[in-house]
Parts: structure tokens; sequence; C-alpha cells
């Protein structure tokens, strides 16, 4: 019983999926309140209309009380989270006692970070995602939901059983010779001879990296690279898994993992059966659906050119087409959300796979974008706040800086094929506007405001979610670049290839511990500041048993080690930064420290206590750790902090001065590769 | 006691009661389904508001879950909700308040107006709506009234300081009780003093009813529905409605008339036993021969017209009894000579039973009288905690092929609270009860209050007590005087030295009695103390819901608190300046993980068993 769904204010719904049993109890519904054999409407219409009473009564409350739902939990533990961004709102539910309120709200706050990693910018106008999450032809909705549909699948199902998806961060494999060959071998050999190709149609590969399931083999930036985040780089995990999804589980006897995985399995429940009557309905019912939306919203000053709309290409299945990705960049004059890139996913046997991320030329028109859309945000943040018109344009950057660069990015853009004609005149209305002052002025400059951003939003996605690039010359990597890229690595990692997969399943054994640490059931190590983790490997397949052994007794263990990340991060979002546990027959421990470089123990310091519906902690949606060592730099400037958590499980029979030792040792020695015989 | 009324710091945001049969037409306005609302002062809009929103996505969600929402958050509320039928209850609180202690505030209110109005549709339609939003306020004002946060965190019973109190009192009290059990009429009873309970008989969340109802008398002699008996201003009494189980699980008392005579285990009572229950039935009767004499020659004046009082029953209040008559009771023979002392012989063997089995140690003699109930209690309800859960299981399932209103959710949440959550669980005030023969309704009983200056003796009764003269004289004396002599010695009583501070500070939850002991001052608002009451609050909430968890510590940068549970208890504690400056990271020498040690070997003078 599970569901998400993303709707506008107006409950029309942007986005849905659904398990099977969530689709089946929404079906029953109607079945029984349509009795009278009129068949029954499209699941989109009737999951619409079930909720659309709590999404108005969301929005009501927002506007009349300025306050929100965030949760339901009903009597037979049904949990429903809800979470609005700008004008859409996520609502996840769980009927099956599988996923607990955090994990709802963390799948709202994973599947945003999908959306923004596809869409950029774009969904920094409400108005232009919603077209964009809602396609006005409904096979392009098919196939972008579908798609959407089986990233949040492929998530779930790395968040249920990948420890680095539990804990998010990224987990590398543990074999430091083969890893610097092949680090080595990226930067001499792969990149460089790509970035010297003139097939490369003015691309730049800035990071190549090699995956074995979800394990880093080899992670190489260029020079002149900006550092990849983690939650980037995890986001892009998922969207490779999803592409070539490992058969790990193909051990499983449970077919229902396989589909699940491959995203493609369960699509059959997502439609009705087919029958006479539903045809009926369906065809009465879409045209009527199908023109109420559409232009309900269109704020007048919002028309965008309406063609390009309809040009909107969903990736064909040509292999050799990129997927376009917008990731972060950190340059030396800040900060650069959404920056679009290409992702060049190359398998090379199944479950090894060659990720190159490229620039695109023209992803400096997306700068200059996002710092106009920075600059009109923080006007129009000021003139909320009440300051007066002039004084507010005044502020940082003023008004003014801007003029002069965005007349002259929109002169260049009138040069190139993108349509600017509505950014120009809604820039000399704003212009206009601005000079005048007088009663209202306020309130005609926010909206003025919001035109523009509007507008740069719309230029942006003409940019670089339209492939612009014609026919005669696409945009990309030649496929036979991609082919030669491919071949290099393969022949590269042939003789290692049945290594890897093993070693990606056992990447760190409980076996090399169980000497020096008796008693020790199982830990997990993060490094924060690096987004790396390390933990042995808990595979619970029939084939691939772990030191665990297999059946109900490991998969306790797995479960009572989820369970146990999802109480520290409780106890760590009301500022607790050490948790011992006794539970059952167990001992559990939490620790969270910072260092500095030279591994000096930092004080502990203030934790922040944040309410429960904060963002959740982690770091593939939203980099609470980031944020933390941002706030406990601020006493130690000058230093570099870093930051670590230790997880670990003992026996209850340990005395605990032992536990606490093992702990100890433990984090003394994990990252410190050189020194530490185990790993 | 306007502190009582007036709350120091509001624990509840809204509270209201919204019957949804009342909007049902497009024409129908919100303000007509609103039964009560707090805070009154609330402008009708947002009353509507509220009501309206929160009813509607109540309802929708419900509808989608096929089950009643429980719980709603919203970013800075967090209301418990309950929905039967039309009829929907929501309490918000701040969110900083755990969604257990919420929930349980919400059922606790609801209890109560059920215990003393019956169930809430029937009110609704004997009594005005303003009669009852008075109510309404009452229980909220009693209920918010605890002295500090830890209690409301746990919802416990306020308890006499039994550390500063003879022992020996406590055991009179108890007495007194199990005395005015011998009339047949009596179901049990409990003792309270200035709004503290010296001993009771019946579980905490009884007992806890009983309490609002004698703090409402405590601040104002008027009460809503009580009438003045025969016996002067000292006695009065008011009809009160138990639930099923409730009624059940005092009739299994050992104290039982049908069942203490047939039982034989009693017989074999060890010798040693014997030794332990003389002593207790000889020490009270040495103290109260001196005060007894004035009370009974006071009394004959007073005993002038049951009679006249069994009339006032029925003629004062016709409400109460013509549309729901109390169902006929078997005319029950007067106590023979003969059969009294039997039944007297069977209760006392009963006593020295449930000492006997419920023999803890030396630290919990000072309790005796309200353990050696709780613990007969739930030993005749069938093994204890299981037992009591076992048969409500049975009871809700036959609940469940009426309705579909499952309460498995609360019931597997309230583990914590052993059995005394669980009893109370199946009693809801259905509206319907009265219409549906299959349900169970609210019983009818009668509380009856005696009152001798700041001490109350308050027995739950059958509503023919007080039409039987001869067992209510007999009551009334047989407690007069003991009580004046109990009176007098806790009055006596210094208010005790609240204790030296310490170098720690710790709360101890005991979740069979309800009851909190803590060194903590109690002043709410105390800086020193937030992080401990912020730590407990959460470890309260995580012990609630993961039933395996047997202790733990949590750190954070201002205070380590340590806390562990088992089945009877829940203990926290936190040490002092211990906090030397850490790094967070594991080190076993780290004073954080000494703190069990530590908490064992102080908490032993507070009487606190850890080991």
């Amino acid at each position: 019983m599970k569901c998400l769904l993303i709707s506008s204010q107006s409950a029309e719904v942007l986005f849905h999926w659904t398990d099977p049993e969530f689709y089946q109890n929404v079906q029953a519904q109607y079945v029984s309140s349509q009795e009278d054999g009129h068949g029954l409407p499209a699941f989109e219409d009737s999951i619409s209309t079930l909720f659309a009473p709590i999404i108005i009564s969301c929005i009501t409350m927002v506007d009349r009380l300025g306050d929100s739902y965030t949760s339901f939990t009903t009597e037979n533990n049904h949990i429903y989270v809800l979470h609005q961004f700008d004008e859409c709102l996520y609502i996840a539910v769980n009927g099956d006692g599988e996923e607990g309120e955090g994990d709802l709200r963390r799948k709202i706050y994973v599947m945003k970070k999908m959306i923004e990693v596809m869409f950029g910018m774009v969904t920094l106008s409400s108005n232009l995602l919603k077209r964009e999450l809602r396609p006005q032809d409904t096979e392009q909705r098919a196939r972008l939901w579908e798609h959407l549909q089986s990233l949040l699948e492929t998530y779930s199902h790395l968040r249920e059983n990948d420890q680095s998806f539990l804990v998010e961060a990224v987990e590398r494999l543990i074999h430091p010779t083969l890893c610097e060959q092949c680090i080595e071998f990226l930067e001499r050999r792969l990149v460089q001879q790509l970035n010297s190709s003139v097939e490369r149609a003015g691309e730049e590969v800035l990071h190549a990296f090699i995956l074995v399931h979800t394990k880093l083999l080899a992670f190489y930036s260029s020079r002149n690279a900006s550092t990849l985040s983690t939650s980037d780089l995890l986001a892009l995990i998922i969207m490779s898994q999803n592409m070539y999804p490992s058969n790990t589980d193909q051990d499983d006897p449970n077919p229902e993992d396989i589909e699940s995985t491959s995203g493609s399995g369960p699509e059959s429940f997502y439609t009705p059966e087919p029958s006479p009557t539903d045809m009926d309905s369906r065809s009465s019912d879409m045209p009527v659906r199908e023109s109420t939306p559409l232009f309900e919203f269109v704020d007048p000053d919002v028309q965008m050119a309406e063609d390009s709309l309809h040009t909107l290409e969903v990736p064909p299945p040509d292999p050799s087409t990129p997927r376009r990705v917008f990731l972060e960049v950190s340059l030396k004059d800040g900060l650069f959300p959404m920056m679009p890139h290409s992702m060049y996913c190359l398998p090379l046997w199944p479950g090894i796979t060659l990720v190159l991320l490229t620039k695109i030329p023209t992803s400096a028109v997306a700068m200059s974008v996002y710092t106009f859309l920075e600059a009109f945000a923080k006007l129009e943040k000021r003139l909320n706040e009440g300051q007066e018109g002039p004084a507010a344009t005044r502020g940082q950057p003023t008004i003014h800086d801007i003029r002069s660069k965005l007349d002259k990015f929109i002169k260049a853009l009138g040069a190139s094929e993108i349509q600017s004609a509505q950014l120009q005149n809604v820039w000399t209305d704003f212009k206009n506007r601005i000079g005048r002052g007088g009663p209202g002025f306020n309130r005609e400059l926010i909206h003025s405001c919001k035109n523009m951003k509007t507008q740069l939003c719309g230029v942006y996605r003409q940019c670089f979610l339209i492939e612009s690039g014609t026919a005669d010359s696409p945009r990309r990597l030649s496929p036979g670049l991609q082919e030669r890229a491919q071949t290099m690595v393969q022949d590269k990692l042939m003789d290692w290839k049945d290594f890897l997969l093993v070693k990606s399943k056992r990447n760190i054994t409980m076996v090399s511990y169980l000497e020096d640490f008796p008693g020790l059931i199982h830990f997990i190590c993060v490094d924060r500041s690096t987004g790396q983790m390390i933990a042995p490997s808990l595979n619970i397949t029939e084939r691939n048993v772990s030191e665990l052994g297999k059946g109900p007794l490991a998969q306790f263990i797995k479960s009572k080690v989820w369970s146990l990340v999802s109480t520290t991060r409780r106890y760590l979002q009301k500022g607790y930064s050490t948790v011992t546990l006794r539970d059952g027959d167990f001992y559990f421990c939490y620790f969270l420290w910072f260092e500095n470089e030279t591994g000096y123990k930092l004080e502990a310091g203030d934790i922040p206590v944040l309410p429960d519906d904060s963002a959740p902690i982690g770091m593939l949606a939203w980099d609470y750790y980031r944020k933390l060592l941002r706030y406990y730099s601020k006493n130690h400037q000058g230093e570099v902090v870093k930051c670590y958590e230790l997880l670990t499980v003992h026996l209850g029979v340990i005395p605990t001065e032992v536990i606490l030792q093992h702990c100890r040792q433990l984090a003394s020695k994990l990252w410190e590769p050189s020194r530490n015989p185990l790993l | 006691m306007a502190e009582l009324v007036l709350p120091y710091s509001r624990r509840c945001n809204y509270f209201f009661l919204y019957d949804g049969s009342k909007v049902r037409g497009e024409s129908d306005q919100t303000r007509e389904g609103i039964c009560y609302f707090y805070p009154e002062e609330t402008p009708l809009d947002r009353q509507e508001l509220l009501c309206g929103q929160l009813a509607g996505a109540g309802r929708c969600v419900s509808e989608l879950s096929s089950s009643p929402v429980r719980i709603l958050n919203l970013h800075r509320n967090r209301f418990a909700i309950r929905m039967e039928d039309d009829l929907l209850w929501a309490l918000g609180c701040s969110v900083e308040v755990p969604t257990v202690s919420v929930c349980e505030l919400l059922d606790q209110l609801i209890n109560l107006f059920c215990f003393y109005n019956g169930s809430v549709r029937h009110s609704y339609q004997l009594n005005s709506q303003e009669t009852l939003a008075s109510r309404w306020a009452q229980y909220l004002s009693h209920l918010q009234s605890g002295s500090s946060e830890l209690q409301h965190i746990f919802s416990c019973l306020t308890t006499i300081d039994s550390t500063n109190v003879d022992p020996l009192l406590l055991l009179k009290a108890a007495l007194i009780l199990q005395a005015c059990q011998r009339c047949p009429l009596v179901l049990a009873g409990c003792i309270i003093f200035r709004g503290r309970v010296v001993s009771t008989q019946m579980s905490p969340q009884l007992t806890m009813k009983l309490m609002v109802h004698e703090s409402g008398t405590y601040t104002k002699p008027q009460r809503p529905n009580g009438q003045s008996s025969s016996f002067g201003s000292a006695v009065s009494s008011t009809a009160v409605f138990l639930t099923p189980s409730e009624l059940q699980y005092l009739q299994s008392t050992p104290v039982d008339k049908d069942f203490s005579s047939h039982s034989t285990p009693h017989k074999n009572t060890p010798l040693k036993k014997t030794r332990l229950s003389r002593t207790l039935s000889d020490t009270p009767s040495s103290t109260e021969s001196e005060p007894s004499d004035p009370g009974s020659s006071q009394s004959p004046q007073k005993l002038l017209s049951p009679h006249l009082s069994e009339s006032s029953v029925y003629s004062s209040d016709p409400s109460q009894s013509t549309p729901n008559p109390p169902p006929p009771q078997p005319p029950e023979p007067p106590l023979s000579n003969g059969k009294h002392s039997s039944v007297e012989e069977s209760l006392e063997e009963s006593y020295y039973h449930s000492f006997h089995s419920n023999g803890e140690g030396g630290s919990q003699i000072d309790n005796g009288g309200d353990s050696s109930a709780f613990g007969e209690n739930s030993h005749l309800n069938g093994g204890g905690v299981d037992g009591a859960c076992g048969e409500e299981f049975n009871f809700r399932v036959a609940e469940e092929s009426h309705d579909n209103k499952v309460s498995e959710e609360v019931s597997g949440r309230g583990c914590g609270r052993v059995q005394g959550h669980e009893v109370e669980r199946p009693d809801p005030p259905r509206s319907d009860a009265f219409e549906h023969p299959g349900e169970s309704p609210l019983i009818p009983m009668t509380l009856y209050l005696h009152r001798v200056k700041g001490l109350v003796l308050a027995l739950l009764v059958e509503p023919h007590f007080l039409s039987d003269k001869a067992s209510m004289e007999e009551v009334y004396h047989s407690s007069l005087a003991s009580l004046n002599g109990l009176e007098a010695h806790l009055r006596s009583v210094s208010p005790g030295v609240p204790g030296a501070p310490g170098p720690y500070i710790f709360a101890h939850f005991d979740c069979i009695q309800s009851t909190l002991t803590s060194n903590l001052s109690g002043r709410p608002g105390g800086a020193p103390e937030r992080p401990f009451v912020r730590a407990t609050s959460l470890l309260h909430s995580h012990f609630c819901n993961t039933e395996t968890l047997q202790e733990a510590i949590i750190r954070s940068a201002g205070a380590a608190v340590y806390g562990t549970r088992s089945v009877a208890q829940e203990t926290y504690f936190q040490q002092h300046g211990g906090l030397l400056r850490n790094s967070g990271i594991p080190n076993h020498q780290d004073s954080a993980f000494s703190l069990p040690g530590k908490a064992r070997h102080r908490l032993l003078k507070h009487g606190v068993n850890l080991l």
C-alpha cells in the first residue's frame, strides 16, 4: 500500500506512482461507489478525485491559517506525509508498515531531487514545471511518468537493500591498487583521449567514474572541473541503476524484486483492464479532462511561445543519446546549482558501468540565467519584506548592475535560435516600471519580478531541456567515440571483471573483524565530509550468504540495522550526537564527531535542534551534513573540519566497556587504510 | 487554588468536539456542528476553519484508508484525533509534545467526560451545550493542571510523597478502604488528601478520573451533578459511568464476595505471611481506637434521612435516571450476621494473600497499601498483563463484528503503559451504545464522596447504595473516625523539604501504579532542567514505540541522559557537571557511559532499585 502523488494546488495530478495494492485499493473504492455499471474512470482521475479534498484543505489551511498539514496517521497505521514545494504538493502514503513518516518524507525529497536533476532550473518556476511534469500529449505524459515511476522504484529498492543508500553516502570498492590503476587509466588514457577528439562536438568530459553495481571503483574529475557533490553522485547512481539494473537479486526466489528493479515489470498494474465500457468512459472523459487544466493557470503575462511547448522530445531509445542532467557546480565566483551536463552511461558488462559527465558548450548561458534569476529573487524578497521599491533595487546586487548584463544577454539570445521576444517584452516592461514609483509600486514590481523569473526559466528550458541540436549536428559525443571509450575500459578491466562483481557483493566482510572485535555483529562508518561509507556487506539473497547466514536471522539483523539508522537520525535531528541502546539481545552505538585535517578530535559542539517535519537527515535529497559542517565550522575558522559517524551492533552480552573500546578502535582505524591491515 | 484552573503553561492549544451529522446539507453552517471549542475565546470563523478543514481532511483520509485518523500534524500543532461515527474530537498541542502524550491526553479527556456524563451523544441529547461546555472546560483545565512537564509526559497520578509520610498512615488508609468494602455495595475506593492520592484500590486510570471530581470540588464547592446527602455537606454523591471492562476489573478484585468465598488457594497461605498480616491488622486498630470515639458519637444526628436521600437521588436529577434507568439489580438480602462474619474471614485472608503475592523488596513496603491491591488485581485478572490484554482482544473482536473501528494500533503502541491503558480502550463513548444492543454500554454507578477537611474518601458504589440506609450508615460510621484520625495525621505531616537538589536529576515512573518519583523541583520552565525533560520526553516516546528497547544513553552538547525501563517502570537519570570536554568520539572513559552505574548507586536511596 504505497503511493506518491504530486499535485498542483487545484488538485491536478502532476505525477503519481502507486504500488499494486494501492492501485487496487483506489479502484475498489470506485467499484463500490459506482455500482451503476458506468465502468471505472481513468486511474489518474480516480486518484485525483480521492485526494482532492485533502489537497484543497491543505491550500485553504496555508492561505487562512499560515499552517498546513505535514502528516496524518490512521488507527490502522496508514501514514500520509504531505509537503509543499512552491505550488506543487507532494503526498506520500504508506499502508503496509514498511515505511515510517521519516521514510516517506525522505521519498518526497528524493523525488524532488530527481526532478531537479532532470529539469534543472525549470523547477524554479512552478508554472513551467507543472507543464513539464504533465505534458499535454498523453503518450508523452505516460512515457515521462513511467520514467519517473521507475526512478522512484529504483530508489526505493536501493534504500531498502543497499547500505550506501540507507545512510546516503557512496561506497567505494576497497582495493587500493586496482582503484589507483583505474583512476590513472581514466585520467591519462580515457578522459584525455576523449577531450582531444574532434568527435566530442564541443562537449568536454569533466567527470568519469566506474560503478560496480552501486559501488564506486574509480572516480576521476578533470582539473578544471568542480567537485561533484555527494547528493548529485548518489542521484546519478540511481539513474544509472535505473538504466542498467543490477542483477544482484537474480538468485532471489522472489521474482517481484527483479521486476521492481527493472522498473518496467509492474506496469501492467497501472493500466486498467481494457473493457468496452472502460473505453467508452475514456473517450468521453478525455477531452474534458484535457482541455480544462491546460489554460486554467496560464497567467496572461506568463504565456510562453506556445509552439515551444509542443516540441519537447522524450529521449528516443537510441542508447547513444546522453541524459541531460542538472548538477551543482561550485566555482571560484560562487555556487551554481542545476548547471546542465550530459550524462553518458555506458554499460561495460552487466553490473559494471562507465559513466561520463560532460560539460555542454552552452553551459555559460545557464550561469547567466542563474545570476539573473537570483537577482530577481532577491529583489522580490526585499520587496515582499516591505522595503520600498527604490531602496530595494539598490540592494546587492543592484538592478543597475544587472541591467547592462541582461540587455547584452537578451541581445545575444536574439541572434540565436532561442525565442526570446517574450523575455524582451517583459524586461522592457520591468525597466519602465522600475523608473515609475508611486502607489502600488511594490506590488506591481513584485509581479514584474515573478514574470521575469518565469521568462528566464523559459529561456533556460529552451536552451537545455529541448534537444536543440538538430539531426544534422547532434550535440553529443559521437556514437563512435562512446563506443571507443567503452571498449577501452572493457579491455582494461577484462581480467578483473569477475573479481569485481564478486568483490562488490563482499566488499569488506565481518570475517576479517571477528578476531579483533569479538561480539561485533555489524558496523557502518561514514565520512560525511567526503560522503563515503564503509560497511561489511549485508547481502541477503539465497545464494549470496553473508557471515550472518541467510534466512530469518540475517533478515532480522538487517532490519535492526535499518531501524537503528532511522532511530539515530531522529536523535540527531533533536541534537543528540551520541546514542547507545540496549535493544533485545543487541547493543547499538552511534557516534558523530568532528576532526580537523590532522585527525585531531574537536570538541563536540551544539547540534541544531530541528522540527519533526524538517528535511530528512542525509546527503541525497538535502545535504544535512554539509549544513552541519558549515554550522560547526563557524567556531573553527581557518580549520578544515571533518565529520564522521560510526554505528555498531554488538551482542548484548558483551560488557559495555569492551563495546566502547571496539568503537574507539574502529573509529581510529577505519579511515587509515594504509595502516589498517584489515582492509 | 487559582493555579489549578489557570495552569502556568497551557498544555493544549486547541480542543474541539465536532458533530458532522449536524452539517450535512449544503446550507448547513460549520458552526452548527461545533459542540465545544477550546479556547472558547477563539473567533468563530477561526473555529469554523479548524473544525471544517480538519474534519474534512480527516474524513477524506479515513475513507482512503478505511480507518479513522488518529494523529494529524501541522507545522506548528500536533492534533490527536478521535473519530466515532459523525463525532470528531481533536486535541492540538505544540509539536514539541510527543505524539504518545497528545493521544493519551485526548483519550483521558474523552474518558473523563464519559465517566461523569455517560455516552457523549446521549449527554448532548440530555443537556444543553453550555452545561456540557463548562464540563469539557473543567476536565480540560484539570488535565492541564499537573504541576510539572514531567508529569504531563507520563500522564501520571499525583500521589502524596510516600517517603515523607509514616508508612503506617498509608496502611491505615488502605485499611479504611478495605473496611468500606465489607459493604457489598461498595466496589472500590480511594483516599485523596489535598489533591493527592493517599491510597487507592482502583486502576490508576480510574483513580485519575475520580481525581478530577475531587479537585473540582476542591476548587468550587458546587458540583455540577452531585447531590448532597443527608449526612450533611461532608458527604455527597454523583452519578458516574463505568465501562464494562472497568467494572469487570473492579469485580475481579479479591474482595469480591462471590469469588473470595470459593477461592481455596488462600487457605494455603504460609505462616510467615500471617505474621505480616497480623502486624498490619493490629497496628491500625491501636492507632484508630482513640480518635474513633468522637466520630461515632457525632454520627447519629446525621443519620436521619437516608430515605429522603433516596428520593432525592431520583427526583432531583431525573435526567440521569429516567431515560437511562440503571439495570435492574437483584434485591440483595440484608447481611445476616453469620454471612457477614464469613465474608469478613475470607476478606482478611485475601488481604494476607495480596500482600504475599506482591512480596516486593523492602523499598516498596511504604506503598504496601496500594501495591497490594494492584498486585492482586492483575493476578486475578488472569496472569497480569497478558491476561488483561488477551481479554481486551476478545472484547474487541466482538466489537469489530459490529463496526470496523479497530483500535489495534493504539493497543500496539501503548505497550509501555501495561494494562492500564488497555483496560480503557474499549470503553469508547460509543454514541450508539444504547441503540445497538450488541455493543457494551456504559454502566451507571455512583461515586460516593466523604470529605473530612482536606481528606476525601471516594467510593464507587452500586447506584442503589444511596437508597440502602443500612449500608450507608455502616460505611459512614465505619470510616468516619478513621478518616478524622488520618486527616489529623496527614495534616500534621510537614510538607517535606524538597531535598537538596543533589548533583543529579532523576525521574522514576512506575507504569503499573502510574506514579512518578523525581527530585526535580517541579516548577515549570526551570532552565537547567530543560535538557533533562526534553531527553526524557524523547526517550519515553522511544520506549513506548519500541517494545524491545531496555536502556539508552543519549548525549547532546549540553547533557547526557540515561534511560532504562522494565515492564513495570521507567527511570531517567542525568548527572550534573560531569560533562568534561569531550569530542563525541567513542571513549570508554567518557563520563556518559558511567551513568548506568551511577544511577543504580544513587537512586537506591530514593527507593529505586535498578539492579
